[in-house]
């Protein structure tokens, strides 16, 4: 055979010129048949949902609207408040924006870098393009508008409420509103380009390790936070309010630098709303340029590395085995010995998946570490020797904010989980498993995961804030009502609108099904959060103003009290009712569509 | 019209495609065989100037397989047939033919033939996500040979089709190798390359075992067989392991049993 090969090698010849001539490909024909093409994508998915989805867009746009609405009264609240001690327009209005708009900054980056990165280098549709006569910048081009569309609308949907309250706020005139629409474009861009020109390097020099890349990214943010929060939490507690306000604004610096585009933003928004046109109208005109500048260079380095990129990404394949972890099974399969073998085995399968995919789990630990950092330094700011009113309001708050962080957790990796299995989704309809299983199966692996981490969240707070061992047990309540109910929630509504021909969790998660998910969280939290607080609350106050105590706290005596320990109980059993709701229902809608669905 | 020359392509230590010499003239039929992972599909995703070789040449019309000219002469079927699911089988035709630059009257025209030959009629103007696996393949085959491709490249051609649309294919595949067209196609199934094409190559872990048309495979390594046995007694063993080695009852293996 060895001779046989050697016989059959043709010898080796120069290059020959090219035989055919062929003519350049018409650019802008190609730049027309992409612009139809997505015009045709929006035009039939559109007349798809309202043919066959109407009620559901209904319900999403209802629920958007409540959504913005509420936002907005929060928003308005807000600077109503800060407006009674500084002037909204001035400098603090400048750190406050700049913060804002630096975390979106960072945030944009990331997420149109990851969706950028499965759109180029991991979708058929980009391989299907990169076989067609379309040059790598305009592929670039249509995928960067896509990913601009899916990372932004969140960006919509929280500063146009915010940009509202604020221009009512301030009195702005109209054309504070019309100026911000063209401030935001050129500003969603910049992060957008950044992340795409971070896209294409991973895919061309660390091609086999893009969720390693990732998990390291955002660790150096979180990093990067943490080291601020420190700063913020060690400024002096015995300076005045003055003093004290100037040190936070020292270590808030930062978010100013000139050279920052959420600093242009910021000025920007704050010139318009004083009125300097010339201002508002340079600070544009920066971010326009900058904006250019960032995506030409996007395209510059698409142009250059795109298709290698492509190549290294399909060619990169990860070959590592994966071993050991089996101990970690074991265990598992003895401490939950009291579930069914099959569903034990689903439940493991989606906690690999978890476990292997750093980008799921990194982002979920680096969150949940910012926040029990905050919460270990509580006493630096020194909350815990506040009056027991203020420290229960503030355990509240801070179980708040845990179950909000939860909620995106549930939303993006739990929601998509079902849909996930997409072209696989047949091989869980023929499990030698009752169907309900499956999904009974998720929603254990969701409340186990949620349930561990906030858990030791709460208790945390509690202990450090001292609101004692009874308010930690009702804070340890009320967390777990919601982790049994986000979970229901998450995934009952994945199954029942799963998207089994979408790959990519972000544009799952980010889809319409997946913002009614994340509306129906936020409803189910504000109703938990409320209806177990509202007691505390108004007990507390009571006993903290004497003004109030005979109007909230009629008939309560002091800790112990039956009135108190009643209204307590009646809001236990109210947000009982509600998680067993909030978990039933969509649950149950879930298994029955689950049970319906075809192969 | 299709050359690669002296080709490797590694990913890490392991080395997909070796030293790989190959030409597809125009007007010829080449159909490429080889066992999973012998390197087919990486050899057409250079062709199509998807992956960059890590040496050699790999050349369409003269031209870098990464070019835009060799992109405008090739078209690409891949195993996975891609459709925009929101758009239906027509506009993604017009999508295609408007980035070929195809004169839009010449492109109805196009589209309207291939529709028939494919008999498309009765779903083109649905959306693609309502089609079958076959129906969505009639599509992408229409939509390679809309632009009147110089170069055709397919991965697995039949896979998902039936009958019928397997003999429209191999027809069309035929009908444009006649026409001039440089045909590229890797296959599993031997029959369809002794039934069309002019010149077969057999690739295992990489290398090429063998080059040529049926007659010269046999004359080469002097065993005048079909060739499924030509194939298997190339790429390892005359029979695959498709019955236990061992048999438990008796302790002994098919073989011996079968021996009085």
């Amino acid at each position: 055979m060895k001779r046989f090969i050697r016989r059959i090698r043709p010898r080796p010849h120069a290059i020959a010129e090219p035989t055919i001539v062929v003519p350049a490909a018409d650019d802008r024909a190609i730049a027309r048949a992409f612009s139809r093409m997505r015009g045709a994508l929006i035009r039939n998915t559109l007349k798809g949902l309202i043919s066959s989805s109407r009620v559901r867009v209904l319900t999403i746009l209802f629920c958007s609207a409540i959504f913005w609405v509420g936002l907005f009264l929060l928003f308005f609240e807000g600077f109503q408040f800060l407006s009674r001690y500084v002037a909204l327009t001035n400098e603090i209005g400048e750190y406050l924006f700049g913060l804002f708009f630096l975390s979106l900054l960072v945030l944009l980056f990331f997420s149109n870098g990851i969706i950028l990165y499965t759109g180029l280098f991991q979708s058929r549709e980009s391989t299907f393009l990169l076989t067609t006569p379309a040059s790598c910048d305009r592929i670039f081009a249509h995928k960067f508008l896509e990913s601009i569309a899916f990372s932004s609308w969140g960006f919509l949907l929280l500063g146009s409420p915010m940009m509202t309250a604020y221009g009512i706020k301030v009195e702005a005139e109209w054309w504070f509103y019309a100026i911000f629409i063209p401030f935001q474009l050129a500003f969603v861009l910049i992060p957008g380009a950044a992340g795409a020109i971070g896209a294409i390097l991973v895919a061309n020099y660390l091609p086999r390790r893009p969720k390693t890349v990732l998990a390291v990214a955002i660790a150096a943010a979180t990093v990067a936070g943490l080291f601020s929060m420190y700063q913020f939490f060690h400024i002096a507690q015995e300076y005045a309010p003055q003093d004290w306000m100037n040190q936070l604004l020292d270590r808030l610096e930062f978010s100013r630098n000139k050279l920052l585009p959420s600093r242009w933003m910021a000025a920007g928004v704050l010139a318009s709303a004083r009125e300097e046109i010339d201002q508002a109208l340079f600070y544009l005109m920066v971010m326009t340029a900058h904006a250019a500048l960032a995506y030409l260079i996007a395209a510059v380095v698409a142009r250059d590395l795109l298709r290698q990129g492509h190549s290294r990404v399909q060619g990169g394949r990860s070959g590592r085995r994966r071993s050991g972890w089996y101990a970690f099974d074991n265990a598992f399969h003895r401490v939950f010995f009291f579930i069914s073998r099959p569903l034990r085995l689903l439940i493991l399968k989606d906690l690999r998946a978890f476990r292997r995919d750093p980008a799921q789990w990194s982002q979920f630990l680096i969150f949940f570490s910012l926040l029990a950092f905050y919460f270990v330094n509580i006493r630096r700011l020194g909350y815990d020797v506040q009056s027991t009113y203020w420290r229960v309001l503030i355990s509240f708050l801070n179980l708040a904010v845990t179950a909000l962080l939860l909620s995106t957790f549930t939303s993006r990796f739990i929601f998509p989980l079902l849909s996930l299995e997409g072209r696989n989704f047949w091989v869980l309809g023929l499990f030698p498993v009752r169907r309900e299983a499956i999904l009974w199966g998720k929603f254990v692996f969701a409340c186990g995961v949620s349930l561990f981490t906030t858990e030791i969240l709460v208790i945390l707070s509690g202990v450090m804030l001292r609101i004692g061992i009874w308010m930690i047990l009702l804070h340890m309540t009320t967390i777990a009502i919601l982790c049994v109910g986000l979970s229901g929630i998450s995934v009952g509504l994945g199954a029942r609108f799963p998207d089994l021909k979408e790959e990519d969790p972000s544009k799952i998660a980010t889809g319409l099904s997946g913002t009614l998910n994340l509306l129906v969280s936020l409803v189910f939290i504000l109703i938990v959060v409320t209806t177990l607080a509202l007691p505390c609350h108004l007990y507390y106050a009571g006993h903290e103003s004497s003004e109030i105590s005979g109007f909230v706290d009629a008939g309560a005596t002091l800790p112990g009290g039956a009135v108190f320990r009643g209204r307590l109980a009646l809001a236990i059993v109210a947000g009982l009712a509600f998680s067993a709701i909030a978990t039933i229902v969509p649950l149950k809608i879930g298994i029955n569509a689950f049970k319906k669905m075809e192969f | 019209m299709i050359e690669l020359r002296g080709v490797t392509k590694t990913f890490g230590a392991k080395h997909a495609v070796e030293d790989l010499n190959l030409e597809v003239r125009s007007g010829e039929l080449f159909a490429f065989l080889g066992p999973n992972g012998a390197g087919k599909t990486t050899t057409i995703k250079m062709v199509c100037g998807l992956l960059t070789p890590t040496s050699g040449t790999v050349l369409v019309g003269g031209y870098p397989a990464t070019s835009s000219q060799a992109r405008q002469l090739i078209a690409y079927v891949p195993d996975q047939p891609f459709l925009y699911e929101k758009l239906t089988g027509r506009e993604f035709l017009r999508f295609v033919v408007e980035m070929y630059g195809l004169d839009s009257r010449l492109a109805t025209r196009r589209i309207d033939e291939l529709i028939e030959i494919f008999e498309m009629g009765d779903y083109i103007d649905d959306l693609c996500e309502n089609y079958s696996h076959g129906m969505k393949q009639r599509v992408v085959f229409a939509s390679a040979l809309v632009h009147e491709p110089r170069a055709l490249i397919i991965d697995e051609p039949l896979v998902g089709l039936d009958p019928r649309s397997a003999r429209i294919v191999k027809d069309l595949f035929l009908e444009r190798a006649r026409a001039g067209v440089a045909v590229l196609m890797s296959t599993h199934l031997l029959s369809i390359a002794e039934e069309l094409a002019d010149t077969i190559g057999i690739i295992d872990h990489g290398r090429m075992l063998v080059r040529g048309t049926l007659g010269e495979l046999r004359a080469a390594t002097r065993a005048h067989m079909p060739l499924e046995e030509l194939y298997l007694h190339l790429t390892g063993g005359d029979r695959p392991n498709a019955t236990s080695r061992f048999d438990e009852s008796s302790g002994r293996t098919p073989a011996e049993s079968t021996t009085p």
